[in-house]
């Protein structure tokens, strides 16, 4: 039986052991080229190892360390920290005028960019022209804007002034040269350049469905009543992530505010952002270990009210069924 | 097999990086080979390697590498990754303190006194040797071509018509000329000034430098200390600016003074051009570099001939308290310096570069034409060899005044102490300070810091 079983199986089982290993030779020819990924990957993961780990873990290091880019990194343990919090008036001046311009700047232009894409969506005619003109401003380098807005904002001879006073105020700001009004001045820049973060708005502005209003008009409510049941809400994931990259910038907040403050010689330091301390200890004043303990600071800065942020978003943003993001 | 294919990857691009390094480090261990990098271009880049060309020439088997448009920021940066150059040039005397301090440039005082050294009194002007000295530590030569003073420019046109016939010697004469020539307009804004001793104000950021000076105090004690509280002429010098203020602008009433100062300076015209303050007459006088005067001549920065400048402008010697009358003639001299960077391995060579390029005359010739520049060696002063304008002779004299020089300088980085003494400037006036001496106390804490936070290898500072 077993004899005949074997001898009736055997071919099959043959023809099984054939295509078995031509399955094998054919998955072989199909088997993951991982060296050829990992080729085409080094690239990329040699960037990551050398500009962005390494220098991370430096960084670290570093910021336990004196270093002034002329002698080794010298061990202090926690020098760089005390120094920060109990020595250096320019750390809390930098983090006062960051938080200044965080919570002042983020809810305006939050605030300004949601009414200028909503503003945008209500022509019929034109539509792409006047997208275009307001996005304008956010393709002009930052450089060059904040040149023009210090000689637009110059209280002699700028335009805004000459305005100003052609109504009859007779002592306008002095805007980047008054330490009262310079970071305002720098907030009216910021705002004038709001094209990027208006285009995200006008795009979730055209993605709430016209059902809904069409639902909220026959229940009866009027202009207010849809924005505030309908539009609003189904705006609040943009919102939510305009707020989130907001805080991230604004404790990055340099380019701006260093040109202004070079531009006009700001010696009150009323333009000094944490970005720009980092960037003086650095650079200006090669203290590398203490620049980075400064910027691991930012880090958990930026991380805790990221945190924040993420931990309050349950309370207000409202995510439509089947988000990815619910 | 991932593993090993990103191994694989790695270890091809380490070989690589590695053989990059090794090539560059093998092309610099090459024999009596000087490097020399510089922040100079064009026609001065030009004159330096003219120079460096008669070196070699002088010295058969030496060669100089020499590289352009290199700000010691790079230098320091390559200096630290040990890829520096022989020898760095560095604009401006600030930085010396931090140089010495952190080992950047090397000791030079023993190649000085050797029997291949230099002798610095007889080759060197006085405020040369002064501002390339951090101390007792020497890690500096003058530069050729690179002084620069603090000097005091008058319209002389406007003085003339207020009835002064020559610039203002002492603080008194300045507060007197300056009544005189500062003008209102009928709403009471200022319209023109005489002298405006304000920071932020035309100044190349050097205000708590001549203040400082005008008084004659002091930065740092000889014991290494900042002296912002122990020398009473800061308070003295402070005291005066406010007075100045409330005198000339407010009607003795600081505030007003100042408020009046704030716009009009704010309302200053652009400091690089036609529609400089000094050039439009919107001020009488002021304080400024030396080469500052080419801009005066010809917007286009030509110093000579100068026998039509763009505003009739003298130019002299800073003001000075009336106490320190006897001082009149000095200034805030300073200047570009060089020195051997830490780890060059060719010192014996390096120095005798160093050393040649310094004392080169025909180098300090060419760059003194060029560059409007007093000369730092003594045997170029008041050559026929050098062309200067008429005017400059005021220049010559403050550069030979025994007073004249620099401040000490110690490892305070990139010379912070200006910085923090501008910051606290600013703040007095601008009313942020209640009490002048725990202001002034506060800066003497800050730089203690920064002190303490900066390597003295090297340097008594």
């Amino acid at each position: 039986m077993m004899s005949i079983g074997s001898v009736l199986v055997s071919p099959r089982r043959k023809a099984r052991a054939r295509n078995n290993s031509k399955r094998l030779k054919a998955r072989a020819k199909l088997r993951t080229p991982w060296l050829f990924i990992s080729l085409c990957m080094s690239p990329w993961v040699l960037g990551f190892l050398f500009f962005t780990a390494y220098p991370m873990v430096a960084s670290f290091y570093e910021s336990f360390t004196r270093f002034d880019l002329i002698n080794s990194p010298t061990w202090i343990g926690l020098g760089n920290f005390r120094r920060m919090f109990f020595h250096d008036s320019l750390f809390w001046t930098s983090i006062r005028n960051t938080f200044w311009i965080s919570a002042i700047s983020i809810p305006l232009r939050i605030c300004f960019a949601l009414f200028t894409a909503w503003i945008l969506t209500k022509p019929k005619r034109g539509r792409t022209i006047y997208r275009t003109i307001f996005f304008i401003p956010a393709m002009v380098p930052t450089v060059a804007a904040t040149m023009s807005f210090t000689y637009i904002f110059n209280p002699a001879v700028g335009p805004i002034n000459k305005f100003l006073e052609s109504f009859g105020i007779k002592n306008p700001p002095l805007w980047f040269m008054d330490p009262r009004w310079s970071k305002w001045a720098l907030i009216i820049l910021g705002l004038w350049g709001i094209g990027d973060t208006m285009i995200i708005y006008l795009a979730g502005f055209l993605d709430v469905p016209k059902s809904l209003y069409e639902a909220a008009d026959l229940e009866g409510a009027n202009a207010w009543q849809q924005f505030r049941y309908v539009t609003l809400p189904l705006m609040t994931p943009v919102i939510f992530f305009s707020a989130v990259t907001g805080i991230i910038g604004s404790f990055q907040y340099f380019t701006e505010a260093y040109v202004a403050a070079g531009q006009v010689l700001d010696y009150s330091h009323s333009m000094y952002f944490y970005a720009t301390h980092i960037y003086n200890e650095a650079f200006a004043n090669y203290q590398m270990g203490y620049a980075s303990a400064l910027a691991w600071i930012l880090l958990v800065i930026t991380l805790a009210c990221t945190f924040i942020m993420l931990r309050t978003q349950r309370r207000w943003v409202h995510y439509p069924n089947g988000s990815l993001f619910k | 097999m991932m593993k090993k294919g990103f191994i694989a990857s790695l270890a091809t691009t380490a070989i690589f990086a590695g053989s990059l390094v090794g090539s560059a480090a093998g092309a610099q261990a090459a024999a009596r080979t000087v490097t020399v990098w510089q922040p100079q271009t064009g026609d001065t880049l030009a004159a330096w390697q003219s120079a460096m060309t008669r070196i070699e020439k002088a010295n058969p088997g030496l060669t100089i590498k020499d590289v352009g448009s290199v700000d010691m920021a790079k230098s320091l940066s390559a200096i630290n990754a040990g890829n520096g150059p022989d020898i760095s040039l560095s604009n401006g005397a600030g930085n010396l303190g931090w140089f010495c301090g952190s080992g950047a440039w090397q000791k030079l005082n023993a190649a000085i006194s050797s029997t291949k050294g230099i002798k610095l009194q007889s080759t060197f002007t006085a405020p040369a040797i002064n501002y390339s000295t951090s101390g007792s530590n020497r890690c500096a030569l003058p530069a050729p071509g690179g002084t620069e003073v603090t000097t005091f420019y008058y319209n002389k046109d406007l003085l003339a018509k207020a009835g002064f016939k020559n610039p203002p010697q002492t603080t008194s004469e300045l507060l007197t000329y300056s009544k005189k020539l500062t003008t209102f307009n009928s709403d009471g804004s200022i319209k023109s000034a005489g002298f405006i001793p304000w920071a932020g104000y035309a100044s190349n950021d050097m205000d708590a430098m001549w203040l400082g000076w005008m008084f004659g105090a002091t930065w740092f004690t000889s014991s290494g200390n900042p002296a912002f509280v122990s020398d009473t002429k800061w308070a003295r010098a402070f005291n005066w600016q406010k007075n100045f203020i409330a005198q000339v602008y407010g009607g003795g009433d600081y505030k007003k003074g100042a408020a009046l100062v704030t716009k009009f300076a704010a309302s200053a015209g652009d400091f690089w051009g036609g529609d400089n303050d000094f050039v439009k007459g919107r001020v009488a006088m002021m304080t400024s570099m030396d080469w500052m005067s080419q801009m005066f001549c010809d917007l286009n920065w030509a110093l000579n001939p100068c026998t039509k400048p763009v505003v009739n402008f003298g130019i002299a010697a800073l003001p000075m308290d009336d106490r320190l009358a006897a001082h009149y003639g000095s200034s805030p001299v300073g200047g570009a310096l060089m020195g051997i960077s830490k780890g060059s391995k060719n010192f014996a060579d390096a120095w005798l570069v160093l050393k040649s390029l310094a004392t080169d005359a025909q180098l300090a010739t060419d760059l003194s034409n060029a560059t409007g520049s007093i000369p730092t060696l003594i045997s170029l002063q008041n050559s026929p060899k050098i062309t200067f304008p008429a005017f400059y002779d005021n220049v010559y004299s403050i550069t030979q005044n025994k007073y004249s020089g620099w401040h000490g300088l110690r490892n305070t980085g990139a010379h912070r102490e200006e910085t923090e003494m501008n910051n606290f400037m600013a703040a007095w006036q601008a009313g942020s300070v209640s009490n002048l001496a725990t202001g002034l106390g506060q800066v003497v804490n800050t730089v203690n810091d920064i002190l303490a936070n900066n390597y003295s290898a090297g340097s008594n500072g």
